[in-house]
């Protein structure tokens, strides 16, 4: 985990990781969230609605965004406090995400750090795209 | 700038962070009055305040802040140092 302090950030600053989506994180997602819509947890259904496979929970794939303030910028100092995310691909199990952000903007009036994300599947394709602001602690 | 002009000005601003439309702010206007006002909004709020009027304040100046009507007297200060 990295633990940036505020001045050790600056625009521009980048960090990414992968992260394979499995059948057992739909399952914990699925127990956490209560979300049992068949669109996530039956494959019937969701080929019904023109889909290969059930689709990951777009909160599943927008919870990497979380691992990224949390882990790598600004990591162990990140007070989350929001995160602005448009889906804009399906995901499904098997998917390899590639997640991406950059400091776009420091705001040191409030300590806080204005990040863009993007998230990506195994072939390049872009499935979300968030704007994250944390406070620095 | 005068402190009219200024929260003219402001008022727009108050309507976007809070998403509010009708959101009336005056001088006197102050957190504890506006349930919404929370340490986010709080945030935004200057974050939104200092691009507008490309202005910049220190690390918590505005904490210390009563109402609208002093910060409208720190963002006048401000904008006359720029």
């Amino acid at each position: 985990m990295k633990c940036y302090t505020y001045e050790e950030l600056s625009v521009g600053q980048s960090a990414a990781f992968m992260r394979a989506i499995t059948s057992e994180m739909m399952q914990q997602f699925r127990a956490v969230s209560g979300d049992n819509n068949p669109l996530h947890t039956c494959v019937e259904f969701a080929q019904t609605r023109g889909f290969r496979d059930r689709v990951v929970y777009g909160m599943l794939t927008a919870s990497l965004y979380s691992c990224f303030a949390g882990e790598y910028i600004p990591g162990e100092n990140c007070l989350l406090q929001s995160v602005h995310s448009d889906f804009l691909h399906p995901v499904f199990i098997g998917d390899v995400l590639c997640v991406e952000g950059k400091v776009a903007e420091k705001n040191d009036s409030v300590r806080q750090v204005v990040i863009k994300a993007v998230i990506r599947n195994q072939n390049g394709k872009k499935v979300s795209k968030a704007r994250i602001e944390a406070g620095v602690l | 700038m005068t402190k009219e002009e200024i929260l003219n000005e402001l008022q727009p601003i108050f309507h976007d962070v809070f998403d509010d439309k009708d959101f009336i702010i005056t001088n006197e206007s102050n957190a504890e009055q506006v349930e919404d006002w929370d340490s986010l909004s709080h945030i935004r709020l200057v974050v939104a305040i200092e691009k507008h009027f490309q202005i910049k304040f220190a690390f918590g100046e505005l904490q210390e802040l009563k109402n609208v009507g002093e910060m409208i007297d720190l963002i006048q200060e401000k904008i006359e140092v720029n």
